[in-house]
């Protein structure tokens, strides 16, 4: 008898110290490795290919200094790895480093629990001059800058050049207006090959509306003010919803769902002739297809409109709460790979820009351009784009709750709603969503 | 009239229910913790708004509720969980036993059916859907592969809503015979052989046997099965992630999906906490009927 109180004795007092954990308030101390330097945990949301880049990277920094231990850890995809983030922002378990993707930009700064890396550029006058201004203007939110952009991409017209040929097409014009998208993906479509496509995903109708010059939401895109209404149920958004419309009752167009991978292996097994992508898997797909891969601006209704491109992406997050060596740490990398050198890097082994435009003047860059003239294109169209509220992107904290109505919108057209009562279902919702 | 128990005797029994709680306070401790403390905290999230990281910020009374019945999402969420229950539960059940009755039979080599039968059991969700996502996939996938080798069209499994509900069942079946088969299997062996025996004896058919001695006999365990995978079923999440992220246009946004994303992906706590208190209500009733009506009918020996 007397044990079996000793071990319930135990028992209790371990679940009071379990209390005791989760509700004591510890000041954050940095954790060390084993050779005394201190750790600064780095979760992303890359894979694949693009992952093999980033330990790349984390590989220099490490190497370059003595003091921290960048450790990158992989949650997921950025929606996963927002939503780790959320549980434990905060506390002392929250990383130091984090991978946002552009539309959380305001959910971030909403938490207060990041610090903005404005701090650090105050503290050390560092000089942001360098920066691509597109990208920088994206993550500055009331004159703040609150994240160190970091992987940076905008959307990309896709094409198969050997489909092109047999179609008789010109495989080095693609198709830069609704139009003549519609034509030759007319051309392309056969018994076993599809002209065109678009991932039901939200970005690319966000990138769609914005390359007219088209707002998200009211007040200049919520950079004026808070948004208050959805107005991507406009006539840029139409034109959109038209083209895929239209196209897929032409049977020109190709509804390959969701998943990013099952549309890059329905253009890569030659069913699909054109698609969009993200300018990051640019050199994968390059590498990838069994024919040779064109890249192309994305297409809007009318050339003399076009207005750019929206950053599309990730930026990297302080967190808070955390020591402040470990702080120091997170700035050490984030400089690090802003640095022209690891972004030249960067950029030729993703596809991603380089935020410091001062990269395309490495060598490593010429080199690379000149086997991959693909990565190129990517890199023309961000810098003709002009920087509008359009193109700077909307401010909005429902974004991923927003994107999923606009998916919605889209599957909804493949079984004949029209194109009004999508858009406007799509843009309801999100307005409800705005005030909350 | 009462009888006053002698002292000792109270004193005995008071410390039989220490000794006894203590024997049970580990699992006391862990049902507690990782049950009951989550069941009531998530009752009491769903009269709250709150913040993004579910810390109630002000009281809202029943407004989560009205709000949810209120929403064509959520009946549209109800539609398919009822519908997926409809397309797996039978059929799981149907076909799990038509192979138990197969492997029951003694036969040289029965051990490697047996084996293969239940293979399903020790494959994950997350593994078995990833296998089924490349052969629906409408470009490179199995299925669309032999439909346009015997000259049919292709199909958009997953993408078209008239299908992705049933390919999403289908892949779900799959998973679940190999669970539901083993433990059918189990029941038919413990059947007493004499009662089949005495059957042929006095000269029945196979089918008569089937339902005059296997049926009841095996009800104990079918009606075990029957709950299990209609709780099972209410609960599915793994698959429903990986193969459609409840798409095309809702079509596959069962109940638990539902919650997730409500909770996860739109931080909206409260009303993810409601829908699943309503799930809650839902299955325990569905159970208590089930043992109502059903259990009735079950008999056991």
């Amino acid at each position: 008898m007397k044990k079996t109180w000793g071990l319930f004795a135990g028992l209790a007092s371990s679940l009071l110290l379990l209390g005791a954990c989760g509700s004591e308030e510890a000041a954050p101390e940095a954790s060390a490795t084993e050779d005394g330097k201190t750790e600064v945990v780095f979760w992303h949301a890359m894979s694949g290919d693009l992952e093999t880049a980033l330990n790349n990277q984390v590989d220099a920094f490490n190497e370059s200094q003595d003091d921290y231990e960048v450790k990158p850890i992989f949650q997921g995809t950025y929606e996963e790895a927002l939503t780790k983030f959320n549980a434990v922002a905060g506390s002392p378990d929250a990383p130091a480093i984090m991978q946002t993707f552009e539309v959380g930009t305001k959910y971030m700064i909403d938490t207060n629990k990041i610090t903005p890396v404005q701090e650090f550029i105050d503290k050390e006058n560092f000089d942001t001059g360098a920066w691509e201004e597109n990208i920088l203007s994206y993550y500055q939110v009331d004159g703040k800058q609150y994240s160190m952009p970091f992987n940076s991409s905008t959307p990309v017209l896709i094409y198969n050049k050997d489909a092109f040929k047999e179609a008789g097409l010109d495989p080095e014009q693609a198709p830069r207006t609704y139009d003549e998208l519609k034509q030759a993906a007319k051309a392309l479509t056969t018994d076993d090959q599809t002209g065109f496509t678009i991932l039901n995903y939200g970005w690319f109708f966000e990138q769609l509306v914005a390359a007219q010059g088209g707002l998200y939401v009211d007040n200049d895109n919520g950079r004026s003010g808070a948004p208050t209404k959805a107005v991507f149920d406009g006539e840029e958004g139409q034109n959109a919803f038209n083209l895929i419309k239209d196209m897929y009752d032409e049977k020109t167009f190709m509804n390959v769902g969701q998943n990013w991978d099952d549309m890059r292996a329905a253009f890569q097994s030659g069913n699909v002739a054109m698609y969009l992508d993200s300018s990051a898997g640019v050199r994968t797909v390059v590498d990838n297809a069994p024919f040779d891969v064109g890249v192309s601006y994305l297409p809007v209704p009318n050339e003399a409109d076009r207005e750019g491109v929206v950053i599309g992406g990730a930026s990297l997050w302080m967190g808070d709460g955390i020591a402040d060596e470990t702080k120091q740490g997170a700035w050490e990398f984030m400089k690090h790979v802003a640095s022209k050198e690891a972004q030249a890097k960067w950029h030729v082994e993703t596809g991603y820009f380089a935020i410091n435009p001062d990269a395309y003047n490495e060598p490593i860059v010429e080199e690379v351009w000149a086997e991959y003239p693909q990565l190129k294109v990517t890199v023309d169209q961000l810098s003709e784009t002009k920087t509008s509220p359009a193109t700077q992107g909307a401010l909005i904290s429902s974004f991923p709750q927003s994107r999923q109505s606009v998916v919605n919108a889209m599957e909804s057209l493949y079984q004949g709603v029209s194109v009004e009562d999508a858009l406007k279902r799509a843009a309801d919702e999100t307005t409800s969503t705005l005030g909350q | 009239m009462t009888v006053a128990l002698p002292r000792q005797r109270v004193k005995a029994r008071l410390s039989d229910a220490a000794s006894g709680l203590l024997y049970l306070s580990p699992s006391i401790a862990l049902f507690g913790i990782f049950l009951v403390y989550p069941l009531l905290r998530t009752i009491y999230l769903s009269f709250f708004r709150t913040d993004t990281q579910g810390t109630p910020l002000s009281f809202v009374g029943a407004e989560h509720y009205t709000r949810l019945f209120a929403s064509a999402s959520f009946w549209q969420s109800i539609q398919a969980t009822v519908g997926f229950v409809l397309l797996t539960v039978p059929l799981t059940i149907l076909i799990a036993l038509g192979l138990a009755l197969l492997a029951n039979e003694k036969l040289r080599g029965i051990g490697f059916f047996r084996t293969a039968f239940s293979a399903t059991m020790g494959m994950s969700v997350a593994a078995s859907s990833v296998i089924w996502m490349f052969m629906y996939n409408p470009s490179i996938g199995i299925f669309n592969r032999f439909l346009e080798a015997v000259g049919a069209s292709g199909v958009q499994w997953l993408l078209d809503p008239q299908y992705a509900l049933l390919s999403v069942s289908l892949a779900t079946v799959w998973m679940n015979i190999g669970f539901t088969f083993l433990i059918l299997l189990g029941g038919l062996q413990n059947i007493d052989r004499t009662l089949y025996e005495s059957a042929d004896i006095a000269g029945t058919s196979y089918w008569t046997q089937l339902r005059a001695i296997t049926i009841p006999m095996l009800s104990p365990t079918l009606f075990f099965v029957g709950i299990i995978s209609l709780i099972n079923a209410f609960q599915t999440f793994g698959q429903i992630d990986l193969l459609t992220k409840g798409g095309p246009t809702n079509s596959t946004n069962v109940i638990v999906y539902a919650i997730y994303k409500d909770a996860f992906i739109n931080y909206n706590v409260g009303g993810a906490s409601a829908q699943a208190v309503l799930l809650f209500v839902t299955v325990l009733l569905l159970t208590w009927l089930q043992f109502k009506l059903v259990e009735r009918k079950v008999h056991y020996q």
